[in-house]
Formats: structure tokens, C-alpha cells, sequence
């Protein structure tokens, strides 16, 4: 009976997990397409794992970029000087994350640094990281460092088409999906948005603000660390620029308008926004270069004005809507 | 040992904004099982004095002591995981979260997954909060919030509670039926109270000893009839000439 109720209640995610599993079949001839969507994925396993941390949390994190280049430069490491595969070393690199994120997030939390400075201090840490790889000549350097493909295409995790790329990271955004539920229906959930509202009224309740906040930093590091894994098989080559400040600000950015906090927002505003901007730049970028941008600042300004909540509480009310339209009398609980 | 200390003891507590001494030297004790009220002028200290006693702030001197431990320097979560809690004088509601979800924050205190959801139920029922209990605390009024702050607050158990003006803005039957609240929490819950509060009437109604302070200082202390006849009291309230 659980089971059944389990389908029925998450009916909507399996149609989406389904139309996205069979997506590639009619697209996987068109190569552009294949990485745009890829990316698409990409981004919303960032900005879901960044959910936990910032909407949750409500840490303005900015280091996503940071964690996803650790992840990277662990995993092609491994494999270019010790062969080892990166469906390991993905993990490995993920775990050289959580340690970065440690030793980042136990000082800030522990000396109390909140809100724009704390969005400073990870943005820094970017940079900074950057930085090192460029001057590190034994496993970064100025030039790019390609990846070898050993034994096999599998074993190196370096195929010739998207499509493989956007199968994993559908599998990781799944996860990520998982995890934010499971966090959202138990304590550490409780206690980040408790913590993420007001971080002295949480700390009278009992609530160890050094502790959660860790452990959420920790988790999404891991996420972010993963994709690193994953980004640098894809891309085929090892750069300190994987160190982005921009993914990271986008990264937030998709959190921010998808709606803090809210479980399914930062995957709804990667889809809408990623698609936007590159449907955008595909149309404008032959005429005017740049002006997809200016378009997409429009459009992030409109949702700042009109839907300073994010846009996810719109479509959860349409939704709603819907529902009671449909089956009048049955009360749906909140989305949150 | 522990039951024949005072629950709630400051000693010297002095603490300093700059070169305004806000708390000068306070000393207090409160029993177990008490129901005391912090009352003063206005910036007397009394909202600094709670800060400093459940740690949101660090005295300049003096210390802190809960059930005999010194907790002078221990963090807001650790005083409450051994049995204090607070609300706050200017509300501080979880204002995206419903109200049972806040109260749950506060449950989670002492209880695990399983446990949690009857803590909830139990609390919501004792402060009138279960027809509302799916309601966003972001479109509640304010007697309602001060409700669920104390309801957060309770819901972690805590053996000593102070109260923050928790009757400030109240209309009069919101405030009878907070003081019967109180009185309940005081004799059934066996909760001891420290309740700083600008309402005179709701004062000198539920507390059964006061203390009074005044520019930091602790200038009186006593029972309900004791302090309303106090010269010292009178003069901190209304000016010198008032006494004449």
C-alpha cells in the first residue's frame, strides 16, 4: 500500500523523470541539442544541491564553481597520472571537496559570517583556488592539460556524444532530488529553514547553527564535487578556469528565482532560464552579439519586481488551482 | 546537589555597548518553580539582561549560572538543550514556515523522527494553536505570533523559560487568556518563568515576586504589593517628585 501511495503522491516527478529519460532517443542525432539539455542537467544539479545550502540555509553561497572545479581537477588527475577511472575518481573528487568545504565552512561558521559576507568570502574562494591551480604546474598550469582515454571510451568516461554525459547527470540530479527531500522531511531540514529565517531565534530553540549549516555546506560540496567529476570527462581537458565564478553566480541566480528553499524551484529556473538564454542566443547572437543578455537581465529583473519569492510559488498556486478545479473539496498540503 | 541551587543565578553581570553600561553589576537569583518578573523603565536593561543570561550576547563580566553550571560563555543551543528558552520582545517569527513546521523546530529539541509529531500535537492543543496549525506563519496576526513564539518554546521543553514581553500588543482578553496560559505552564508544566514585561496589570497580576530594575541596576526586589509601595520603584517610574 506504501508503494502505491508513494506513485501516486510523486505521480508528476515520474512523468518528468520519464519524459527526461526518453528524451535523447528522437534527439540524440542533433548534437547541439543533446549538450544543450545536457547542460540544462548540469545546471540543475548545482542549483539543487545549492537549495540545500542557500535556500535552505540561507547561506548566499557563491562557491559552487570552487567545489565543481575540485571535483574536476580530482577526477582527470586521477586518471591522467594513475589511470584510475573516473567513476571513482568522481567520488574521490567529490570527497577532496567535502575537505575544501570543511576547511572553509568550519572558520566562517564558527566566527559567525553571515549573509554578503559570507557571499564574498565564497566567491573568493574561487578565485583563489583559480589562482593556485594556475601557478601549480604539477597538476594545473596555464595551458589546458587533456585527458587520455585509457582501456576504453567507458572506462575513461569519454564519449563522443552528450548523450552518455546527460544520462549520468540525470541520475545525479535524481539523487539530489532525493536527498533534498529526505533533508526537507526531517530534522536537519527543520533546522536550516528555522536557521535560513532567523538564526538567533533557531539558536534559542536549540538549534547547533555551526553544526547544521556544516553539514548542509558539506552535502551540496559532494554534489558539486560530482558534477566537477563528470564536467571535466565532458569537456575533455583539465583548465583553472573550471574555478568559475560565473557558474557560481549562476548557480545562485537559478536557487534565487527558482524560489528559496523550495524543493523542485532551482530545477523549474534552470530549465526556464538556460532554455531562454540560449533559445535567445541562438535568435539574436547572429544580429547584435550580447543582446541575449541584455534580454535575460530583462527577464531576471521582471521576476525580481513581480515574483521576489521566486517563481516556483506561481506555478505551485496555477497548480493548486488546477487541482481544486479538477477535484474540488481535496486539500492538497503546501508544496513546502 | 542540583535542587538546592537557585535554577537561575547572575552574578555581577555587567554588560557594556560601548561606554554605555546597559546591565551594572546585576545580581538575581530564581528558583525552581518560581514565577518572577523582570520589570523597569524603559532602557533599564532588561532586554540585554535576557540576551546575556540565554547567551545571545557575552557580559563584560560576571557570570552566568543554570542548575549550578556555569554557562557564562556556552552557546544559545547548548542552554537550551539543558533545559532554557526565550521568546523575544520583538517577535522573530519563521515567517515562510506554517505554524506546525515552527513548532516543530522547537520540538526536535529533545525528540527524534518519531516522537516529534505527538511533542507537536500536544503543544499546538496547550497554546489553542491546532485549528491553524497548517497556516503560513507570514499571514497571522501578532497575538497569534507571540502565541506560537511561546508555543516554539515550549515545544523544547525547557525547565526555565523567559518571556520577552510576550504580552505586549495584546488586547485584554488576548492578555487574560495569556496570563491563565502562564499560570497553567507555572503550576501544571512545572515550567519556572522569568517574564520581563511593560503591562503592568499582567505583572503584578501572575508574578509572585518581582525585581526591578533601573538604569542596569537591580534597584528592588519583592512581592507584587511590596514593590507598588516602594518609594525606590515609584521614583524610577515617575521622577522624583512623584514620591513627595
Amino acid at each position: 500500500m506504501n508503494i502505491a501511495a508513494f506513485l501516486k503522491r510523486n505521480v508528476g516527478w515520474f512523468a518528468l523523470l520519464l519524459v527526461a529519460a526518453v528524451l535523447p532517443l528522437p534527439l540524440q542525432k542533433q548534437q547541439y541539442t543533446m549538450v544543450l539539455f545536457m547542460l540544462i542537467v548540469l545546471y540543475a544539479v548545482l542549483a539543487t544541491a545549492w537549495n540545500i545550502i542557500g535556500g535552505m540555509a540561507g547561506q548566499l553561497d557563491l562557491a559552487a564553481g570552487a567545489y565543481l572545479g575540485m571535483g574536476a581537477f580530482t577526477t582527470g588527475t586521477l586518471l591522467l597520472r594513475w589511470e584510475v577511472t573516473p567513476w571513482v575518481g568522481m567520488f574521490i573528487g567529490a570527497l577532496m571537496a567535502v575537505l575544501l568545504s570543511l576547511l572553509i565552512g568550519y572558520p566562517l561558521f564558527g566566527f559567525k559570517i553571515k549573509e554578503v559576507w559570507y557571499a564574498l568570502s565564497s566567491l573568493a574562494l574561487c578565485e583563489v583556488l583559480r589562482v593556485i591551480f594556475l601557478m601549480w604546474d604539477e597538476v594545473g598550469g596555464p595551458t589546458e592539460v587533456y585527458l587520455p582515454t585509457v582501456n576504453s571510451p567507458l572506462y575513461s568516461m569519454r564519449f563522443t556524444t552528450a548523450t552518455p554525459f546527460y544520462y549520468i547527470l540525470l541520475v545525479l540530479l535524481v539523487v539530489a532530488l532525493v536527498i533534498n527531500f529526505r533533508i526537507r522531511a526531517t530534522k536537519l531540514g527543520y533546522q536550516l529553514l528555522a536557521l535560513g529565517e532567523d538564526e538567533d531565534a533557531a539558536e534559542v530553540l536549540g538549534i547547533d547553527a555551526r553544526a547544521a549549516k556544516l553539514k548542509a555546506l558539506v552535502i551540496y560540496a559532494f554534489l558539486c564535487g560530482l558534477v566537477g567529476g563528470v564536467y571535466a570527462c565532458f569537456y575533455g581537458y583539465l583548465h583553472p578556469s573550471f574555478f568559475d565564478a560565473d557558474i557560481s553566480t549562476e548557480v545562485a541566480i537559478f536557487g534565487i528565482v527558482g524560489g528559496m528553499g523550495i524543493i523542485y524551484g532551482p530545477l523549474l529556473a534552470t530549465i526556464l532560464l538556460v532554455g531562454v538564454r540560449e533559445l535567445l542566443r541562438a535568435r539574436l547572437g547572429g544580429g547584435l552579439e550580447g543582446l541575449y543578455l541584455v534580454v535575460y537581465a530583462v527577464v531576471l529583473i521582471v521576476v525580481a519586481l513581480y515574483q521576489p519569492r521566486g517563481i516556483a510559488p506561481l506555478v505551485s498556486s496555477v497548480l493548486q488551482k488546477l487541482r481544486n478545479a479538477l477535484a474540488p473539496g481535496k486539500k492538497e498540503a503546501s508544496w513546502r | 546537589m542540583e535542587n538546592h541551587q537557585p535554577l537561575l543565578k547572575a552574578v555581577d553581570l555587567t554588560v557594556d555597548f560601548g561606554s554605555l553600561r546597559a546591565v551594572n553589576h546585576m545580581n538575581l537569583e530564581v528558583q525552581r518553580g518560581e514565577l518572577v518578573g523582570l520589570i523597569g523603565p524603559n532602557g533599564a536593561g532588561k532586554t540585554t539582561a535576557f540576551n546575556a543570561l540565554t547567551g545571545l550576547i557575552m557580559p563584560n563580566e560576571g557570570k552566568v549560572f543554570f542548575k549550578g553550571h556555569d554557562v557564562t560563555h556556552m552557546l544559545p543551543h547548548k542552554r537550551c538543550q539543558m533545559g532554557m528558552s526565550r521568546t523575544f520582545q520583538v517577535i522573530r517569527p519563521f515567517v515562510h514556515l506554517t505554524v506546525e513546521d515552527a513548532v516543530r523546530v522547537g520540538a526536535y529539541n529533545r525528540h527524534g523522527e518519531r516522537t516529534v509529531k505527538s511533542k507537536v500535537d500536544q503543544v499546538l492543543e496547550m497554546c489553542e494553536l491546532g485549528e491553524m496549525r497548517n497556516r503560513v506563519c507570514a499571514d497571522l496576526g501578532l497575538a497569534t505570533l507571540r502565541r506560537i513564539e511561546l508555543a516554539r518554546a515550549l515545544a523544547t521543553e525547557p525547565e526555565l523559560l523567559l518571556l520577552d514581553e510576550a504580552g505586549a500588543g495584546l488586547n485584554e482578553t488576548e492578555l487574560a487568556g495569556f496570563m491563565k496560559l502562564l499560570h497553567r505552564l507555572n503550576e501544571e508544566e512545572h515550567i519556572t518563568l522569568l517574564v520581563v514585561e511593560h503591562v503592568m496589570k499582567m505583572v503584578m497580576g501572575v508574578c509572585r515576586r518581582i525585581i526591578v530594575l533601573d538604569s542596569g541596576e537591580v534597584i528592588a526586589e519583592g512581592t507584587p504589593e511590596q514593590i507598588s509601595a516602594n518609594p525606590r520603584v515609584i521614583e524610577a517610574y515617575l521622577g522624583k517628585r512623584a514620591v513627595l
